[in-house]
């Protein structure tokens, strides 16, 4: 056999259309809206409320409100105890996860289909009739506490909140979703069922049902569990209060016996509602959003730096932060920051080939439909859809607002939300190996503790 | 039921095709028999580094541009390495079908001529990073390694971790790694499985094509290793930098797939799943003397294990974790478990089962690994049924025949002194 079709990829068939599911929306008088689609794939259905508030409804002195609300949501709800309610999800085989992010919290049901109806009882009872008892509190703040020490000791964890909170201070944004020891051992019950009271309301709550369910039936059945809950005041969110970094500096947190050093570059982003969403999502998978992107193929393909390195915009409902991460071993501590810096450096010259920003697009254009296989996935691109109030037709008009980014918009949007000589760099690792070679850089060094604490060094 | 269409090529690669339009996708999945288990001492994490080199290019494949003929046509891929295989995957748009087909048979047939000491060497350091990474750099990240040391002689390849050591990572050459894949990168040690919307026979004619070609290995080292039972606990005490001790257990199992294995998939979630579940429930839920409480089987070949683990809430001493953990078992030996809780284990199976057949990805990698170890691609319909057929007895009995003091090893993680 002739060995020639080996030589070149072979091309491509006839493409098949994709289309999402269809979508049936629905507001309930309190407010409450839902969303339904079915998908026949398997005998599963994901059922999840979005309650559109989160950790940024937390002040500073009560950080780790939310998450702990959601937390204690599964201690009791209805006339369910604890251990009756995991036991009865348990029978219906359902899995119940409650969860806070920045800007939201969810409850999420994932249940065999047969079960659907049953669970919804139990769904509809966490949501609206939570016990969240003392005794609980006590229990899942030690739980918390414990998990706040644990993380003094993860370089990732530790990178994560100093730079956070180098961004935005001590405001929205700025402190961790979980808390600090301090705020979380201030929280008394009367907080947890306050938040609980003032956000968990229909009139902030959306309910997806995605899955193998019959739409008119799953809409009744949300309509007769939800539609006699009382609406209330609209919670307000607490805007962001980010400090302006005048020339970029290096905070550094020693880990003497670090075997790596934990990188972040970056500075405040931008909103999910902003206009160029499109492009900025073209640029940051061309520099650093993919495996094939340049950061990691230069940090780790041509350098053997780390074992991977990667840029993001966290577009939340606010501007949440740009970020490059990445993990390297201590020797190359300087020529990965060094790196990361001229590939933000070059993003913004334009010099962008136009095989790599057509590869971008291709990627972004075509890897949708792989990326919404599960009910789970499906309802979680509901979720963000309600969220970021992005319109109905957003999945249809995906591809062609990515297909019509040009590398003048991507060399525009890198110019504007983009700027490695205004960013904050947060370096956990062993400063005795690594303080030197970054004073090279010509930036102020700050040593910071794993609290975030200025510390003088000699 | 999942209708799947099963044959072998001349050269002896196995191949499933389940055919599936509910979505424009494709899923390749290639399963390679060889993973740690493989190594030798001396140079471990070779399984592990190769597949690494295994994405670097082949023959009309240049360096990083399998990545990139992936990517630039919205397709997603990966490949793993775990004791006993090698998987490599790509889901596709669906016309892009012979791409995938063209990379992977690029790979298996015509890897070494790419093959560099340049590649070889930037490979190796981003593998070290990834165990700096995930094994050095933070606490706890050795625990399972050093399980493993306790509970396997050191000429039993379960002894050591996929990732392999430092040392022998920087002793990889290229030799081996010609060997290597000479050894076991075969069609007649794969199985290839191919999971979405195509057709049959275009997709038989398109496999034919790219993979008929590709020479048959002479053949393969047998594994005949037999694990030397230990007849007392092994333990240690590792002091580390970590915040709260964490108590790690190894029970050892029959092989994946044995009843007794089966029973104790069961058994794992009766003693850790939610907060009804008996470990939960007494150690974190009742007592409060721990924070979090695992347990579970890995889907390992050769032997079975159950691993778990228990971290220590503040000023808690590890020997009561131990205990508790001790009584728990006890009470499900002397007392058996309820109707109840074999039920709600079970329905955790079926849904996590259900889960993994949702996707095309992940259902081809599940036919992989039945064809591969089983050589039984239908297991994907079948494999709850002796989940079903488990009795309240069949999980009381593992727990009394297998989680015994002299069928364990014990590695306790605490916090050095400061």
């Amino acid at each position: 056999m002739s060995d020639d079709f080996r030589a070149s990829a072979p091309p491509a068939g006839k493409p098949r259309p994709y289309h999402f599911p269809a979508v049936t929306r629905e507001k309930l008088d309190n407010g409450l809206q839902l969303l339904v689609a079915e998908n026949h794939s398997a005998p599963l259905v994901a059922a999840r409320a979005l309650i559109c508030s989160g950790a940024d409804r937390d002040s500073a002195d009560l950080a780790g409100l939310a998450s702990m609300t959601t937390e204690l949501l599964d201690e009791g709800a209805g006339s369910r105890d604890a251990i009756r309610l995991a036991e009865d999800l348990g029978l219906l085989g359902a899995s119940l996860a409650t969860g806070t992010d920045w800007d939201a919290s969810y409850i999420s049901i994932d249940v065999l289909s047969r079960n659907f109806a049953l669970s919804m009882d139990i769904f509809a009872d966490i949501a609206r009739r939570p016990m969240l008892p003392e005794a609980a509190l006590e229990r899942v703040r030690k739980e918390r506490l414990m998990e706040l020490l644990q993380q003094r000791e993860e370089p990732s964890a530790i990178a994560g909140k100093r730079f956070s909170n180098l961004l935005y201070g001590r405001g929205t944004y700025g402190n961790s979703v979980t808390g600090t020891n301090e705020s979380v051992s201030r929280l008394r019950i009367d907080d947890v069922r306050r938040f609980y009271a003032e956000n968990f309301l229909p009139n902030n709550t959306a309910i997806v049902i995605a899955g193998d369910i019959d739409t008119r039936n799953a809409v009744a059945a949300l309509r007769k569990l939800f539609g006699d809950w009382k609406p209330g005041p609209p919670p307000r969110r607490p805007l962001i209060s980010p400090a302006a970094i005048e020339k970029s500096r290096i905070y550094l947190v020693d880990r003497p016996n670090a075997v790596q050093s934990e990188i972040r570059v970056g500075h405040v982003g931008v909103a999910r509602s902003t206009e160029d969403y499109f492009p900025l999502t073209v640029t940051n998978a061309l520099l650093g959003g993919v495996f094939n992107s340049r950061i990691n193929l230069n940090l780790r393909e041509k350098h053997g730096y780390t074992y991977g390195a990667r840029s993001a915009f966290a577009f939340r409902r606010q501007a949440g932060p740009f970020v490059v991460s990445a993990p390297v071993r201590n020797e190359v501590t300087l020529e990965s920051v060094s790196e990361v810096l001229a590939e933000l450096r070059r993003i913004r010259t334009g010099d962008i080939e136009e095989r790599e920003l057509e590869d971008t697009k291709n990627y972004l254009a075509g890897v949708f439909p792989a990326t919404v296989q599960s009910s789970s996935d499906i309802a979680g691109r509901l979720l963000d859809m309600e969220l970021y109030g992005l319109p109905h037709d957003y999945f249809d008009h995906y591809r062609e607002n990515i297909a019509g980014v040009t590398a003048a918009d991507v060399a525009r949007v890198a110019n504007k939300y983009i700027d490695p000589e205004r960013a904050i760099i947060v370096i956990v690792g062993n400063a005795s190996q690594i303080r030197e070679p970054l004073g090279t850089l010509g930036y102020p060094i700050h040593d910071l503790d794993v609290d975030g604490n200025l510390l003088t060094v000699a | 039921m999942l209708d799947l269409e099963t044959y072998s090529l001349p050269n002896g690669l196995r191949v499933v095709l389940n055919e599936d339009h509910s979505a424009p996708l494709v899923a390749i999945n290639l399963w390679y028999h060889v993973g740690s288990k493989n190594e030798r001492r001396g140079r471990t994490g070779f399984a592990h580094l190769f597949e690494h080199m295994l994405f670097s290019g082949s023959q009309h494949v240049g360096n990083n541009e399998h990545f990139r003929y992936v990517q630039s046509v919205g397709g997603v891929l990966n490949g793993t390495t775990f004791f006993d295989r090698t998987n490599y995957f790509e889901t596709l748009p669906s016309q892009y079908l012979a791409l995938g087909l063209w990379l992977e048979s690029d790979r298996m047939g015509f890897f070494l001529p790419a093959l560099t000491q340049e590649k070889l060497d930037i490979q190796r350091e981003v593998v070290k990073e990834e165990r700096r990474q995930r094994y050095d750099n933070v606490p706890y990240g050795t625990a399972f390694e050093r399980l493993l040391h306790l509970a396997y002689d050191p000429e039993y390849p379960y002894h050591w971790p996929t990732i392999g050591s430092m040392e022998d990572l920087s002793a990889a050459s290229l030799d081996d790694i010609r060997n290597f894949f000479s050894t076991w990168y075969r069609p007649d040690n794969a199985v290839l499985t191919l999971v979405g919307d195509f057709v049959p026979s275009e997709a038989r004619n398109l496999i034919a094509r790219y993979f008929g070609d590709i020479a048959p290995g002479k053949s393969f080292p047998p594994f005949d290793r037999i694990r030397k039972e230990i007849r007392s606990e092994r333990r240690e005490i590792h002091a580390s930098r970590v915040p709260l001790p964490r108590i790690y257990r190894l029970y050892h199992l029959p092989r994946m797939g044995d009843r007794d294995w089966v029973a104790s998939d069961l058994l794992s979630t009766v003693l850790t799943s939610d907060k009804a579940s008996r470990l939960e429930r007494a150690l974190v839920y009742e007592k409060k003397i721990a924070t979090d409480v695992a347990a579970y089987v890995l889907p390992t070949e050769a032997t079975g294990m159950m691993l778990v683990q228990a971290t220590a809430n503040a000023d808690v001493p590890t020997a009561e974790i131990e205990r508790s953990i001790d009584e728990e078992i006890e009470r499900i030996v002397v007392g058996g478990i309820t109707e109840d809780e074999l039920i709600r284990a079970k329905n955790r199976a079926e849904v996590d089962h259900a889960h993994q057949i949702e996707n095309y990805d992940t259902r081809a990698d599940l036919i992989g690994m039945f064809t591969t170890f089983f050589e039984d691609p239908d297991l994907i319909t079948t494999w709850l049924d002796p989940y079903r057929a488990t009795t309240t007895a069949d999980v009381a009995g593992v727990a009394r025949r297998y989680l015994v003091p002299e069928n364990r090893v014990t590695s306790i993680f605490t916090p050095e002194a400061a």
